[in-house]
């Protein structure tokens, strides 16, 4: 696995196993960027309720959350989710496809539910920028979706282009170095031709971009980095090439910082293979002088170990 | 985002148990094994690859730091060319602390889709690892060949790569008592007791006393699941029941025999009279199908569904340099420890693990233990002279529903708590003391 995948394999393995096996459930989960779900049967074994809690939703709402979750979940969608989460789905496994491909589909569209709740503020942003590009010219509104107690991200649509831009926060040293490090091959990266095609990115360590500048509340530290993403419409003109665009995208953080932490791994292995490499050397120095003197009494008679 | 909650990883030596905090059963049960590019057999001998020069990393490096696979897909990766399956911990030990590494990173960010900087972390130490003692105490009695490093590695690698909150590094078999809690047998919420716990690759029987284990006391059994199955094959191949059988599945079809129709009987002789009176009541039939070509074959089950859990009450039928069966060593543990304990280690002998889920496994480890516990009463009794009867001893063994992952559950318990989280060493504070701040270890959630 190199990519980080969109769904989510605890809804998908848990939902798969129900349908071979219906049995009473009550279980509470997490996905990346806060987001816990709860999983149960509060009614009978065979309807599954999923339920979503995620820190940016009432932004979310604004850009058109809901009508995308009705789209991609019709029925499926409670009016009134339960307390304490902000949307529920109700799975019936009895009226659900039957086993097959299409079941497999099912399955995943539901393990999908954070990424279309999240899609929503880049769909409005394509479709504002269809506008604008009929219109010739003009900008739209800057939406800010602030996904993590400290992150956000800002979209906004052009009448050539829409620009995303991420904030991340490096816990550690050691991580905005690698972050740095990792950015500017991203960044470098696209100058081979085979991926000439790939969003323009730029990364800033601690200045905002230009875009964003006028933002209040922007925080001004070291631990902070921008990557900003210039999006033609090249990228997302067919519906199948924008769902793509928008999983990775929205997911660009998370693997950021899983990279981050493969990096280090990879550092730390070559190291302790280092290590391993001088324990081998100075062993061999020990054994030879151990075993390199003879001990002879005063008489001369060699003494021998029993 | 302190809402989230802790992660629990319970690494076996055969499966790796993990998920979240408060919920009764582990997101995720799958095989502690990675696959990776390049031969699995030598891993470091020649160590990672190193860029031939510095600069631009990506176009030499390629992406082998990302390109692994671990769990069950790591064995369905097994036959594809170009990788090798490694299995990084070995009776129950860390072995290989670059593929751990690589193992956690995809455990959470993968499977949990985690972000480790979000949340607090409770793992499971093997008791090898240290005594549990405070550690004042563990400094002396630490098995020599298990140094507190491996706990400080652990930490290292949680805290410095994957920057998480806090971590709480938690003793199996305190744990494993937790666990039992959920019995409705446990009235009150002690950490006395013994637990017996059996997995994969060995089976400990470990005395605590109110959270702390008894380290001078502790055996260590070298049989478990591996050696069932093994069992389970020989008995099978004995009787010409795996000639259908391709060679490499052969150990999986045992095992799952061994998982689907063993039992402990309660008396070996009359069950083999039942079974050869009659066979066709007591004789299974397993069907199972060629992993490549997909032709069907099927088993018969027969002597080995009593036999195989058998070893572990007679275990001269299996093993010619281990002798001693599980209830003597229990007893031995017990009156091995101080004598103001031995009461509470009798009373709640509590069992955890997959090879300890056998039906009337508990019932007759209970009855084999009574019975030698009264014999040396009566002789003790006899030898004084002595009129006045004694009182007799408790013998309890607990088998409870949440038994099979009963070390991770009882983490799950521990860390729904709201002492929890003062329990935990945090971020900020192994910045300040650095590794060795995980030898300091605190007990919390009892009823007292
Ligand atoms: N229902 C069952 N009956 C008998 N054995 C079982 C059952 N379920 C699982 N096992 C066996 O239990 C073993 C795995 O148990 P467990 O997950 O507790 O071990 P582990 O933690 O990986 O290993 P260890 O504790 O030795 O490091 C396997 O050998 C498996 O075959
Ligand atoms: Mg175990």
């Amino acid at each position: 696995m190199i990519l980080l995948e969109p769904h989510n394999y605890i809804i998908q393995t848990t939902l798969a196993e129900k349908f071979t096996k219906p049995s009473s459930l009550d279980v509470q989960f997490v996905d990346f960027d806060g987001v816990r779900f709860h999983l149960s049967t509060p009614e009978r074994k065979s309807a599954l309720l999923l339920s979503m809690h995620i820190r940016c939703w009432d932004e979310l709402v604004r850009y058109g959350a809901q009508e995308v979750l009705q789209r991609e979940y019709g029925p499926l969608v409670q009016a009134q989710p339960e307390p304490e989460y902000n949307v529920s789905l109700v799975i019936d496994l009895d009226t659900a496809p039957p086993e097959g491909e299409e079941r497999d589909n099912f399955v995943k569209s539901i393990a999908l539910l954070k990424r279309n709740a999240l899609a929503a503020p880049f769909e409005l942003a394509f479709t504002k920028q269809k506008e604008l590009e009929s219109a010739g010219d003009g900008q739209g509104e800057l939406t800010a979706i602030h996904y993590r107690d400290e992150e956000a991200i800002y979209i906004r649509a052009a009448h050539d282009r829409v620009t995303v831009i991420f904030s991340t926060v490096f816990r550690e040293e050691t991580d905005r170095i690698f972050g740095k490090v990792f950015l500017q091959e991203f960044v470098d990266a696209r100058r081979l031709p085979t991926i000439q095609n790939a969003p323009q990115v730029l990364y800033t360590n601690r200045d905002p971009p230009l875009e964003i500048r006028h933002v209040p509340g922007l925080r001004d530290s070291e631990d902070i980095g921008y990557v900003t993403f210039v999006l033609f419409p090249r990228h997302f003109n067919n519906p199948t090439v924008a769902a793509g665009t928008i999983s990775h995208i929205e997911l660009f953080r998370d693997y950021l910082h899983y990279h981050i932490k493969c990096s280090k791994a990879y550092m730390q292995s070559r190291m302790r293979h280092r290590v391993a490499e001088f324990q081998k050397v100075l062993n061999r120095a020990k054994t030879e002088a151990a075993t390199s003197t003879e001990r002879k009494t005063v008489t001369g008679r060699t003494l021998h170990t029993r | 985002m302190s809402l989230l909650s802790p992660i629990i990883c319970d690494n076996g030596t055969g499966y790796s148990k993990v998920g979240f905090a408060g919920n009764s059963d582990p997101s995720f049960v799958f095989p502690t094994a990675i696959a990776t590019r390049g031969p699995a057999s030598q891993p470091s001998r020649s160590g990672p690859a190193v860029p031939s020069k510095p600069g631009h990393l990506a176009s030499k490096r390629g992406v082998e730091d990302l390109d692994f696979f671990i769990g069950d897909e790591a064995l369905a990766n097994a036959k594809t060319p170009g990788y090798g399956v490694s299995y990084p911990i070995r009776h129950g030990q860390i072995d290989n602390w670059d593929y751990m590494e690589r193992y956690w990173e995809q455990t959470i960010f993968k499977y949990l889709r985690a972000e480790p900087e979000d949340h607090y972390f409770l793992l499971v130490r093997d008791q090898h690892c240290s005594t549990g003692l405070p550690d004042n105490l563990s400094v002396q009695t630490e098995p020599p060949l298990n140094p507190p490093e491996n706990r400080e590695q652990t930490a290292e690698i949680f805290f410095e790569s994957f920057n998480i909150q806090g971590l709480y590094i938690a003793v199996q078999a305190v744990l494993a008592l937790a666990a039992s809690w959920s019995s409705n047998r446990v009235v009150d919420r002690t950490l006395t007791g013994t637990v017996i716990d059996s997995g994969d690759g060995v089976t400990h029987v470990i005395p605590c006393a109110e959270g702390y284990v008894i380290g001078s006391s502790i055996k260590h059994i070298p049989i478990a699941g591996r050696d069932l199955s093994q069992f389970v094959l020989n008995l099978m191949r004995e009787r010409g029941e795996m000639v259908n059988v391709p060679p490499e599945d052969q150990l999986k079809i045992a095992g799952k025999v061994k998982e689907n129709y063993t039992y402990v009987c309660q008396d070996i002789v009359k069950e083999f009279r039942k079974y050869d009176a009659e066979p066709y009541k007591y004789f299974e039939r397993y069907d199972g199908e060629h992993s490549v070509t997909g032709r069907k074959y099927s088993v018969d089950v027969g002597y080995e569904r009593f036999l195989a859990p058998e070893i572990f009450f007679n275990p001269e039928i299996y093993s010619s340099d281990f002798l001693t069966p599980l209830p003597e060593i229990v007893d031995g543990v017990i009156q091995g420890s101080p004598i103001d304990v031995r009461r509470g280690l009798y009373k709640n002998i509590v069992l955890s693990g997959g090879s300890t889920m056998f039906q009337h496994f508990g019932q007759r480890l209970k009855r084999d233990l009574k019975q030698i516990v009264d014999r040396r009463l009566e002789a003790s009794a006899v030898s004084s002279g002595s009129v006045q009867k004694s009182s007799g001893v408790d013998v309890d063994v607990i088998s409870h529903k949440r038994q099979r992952y009963a070390v991770w559950f009882g983490g799950s318990l521990l860390a729904s708590l709201p002492e929890f989280y003062s329990s935990c060493h945090t971020k900020a504070q192994y910045d300040e003391v650095g590794p060795s701040i995980v030898r300091r270890y605190q007990i919390f959630g009892t009823a007292t």
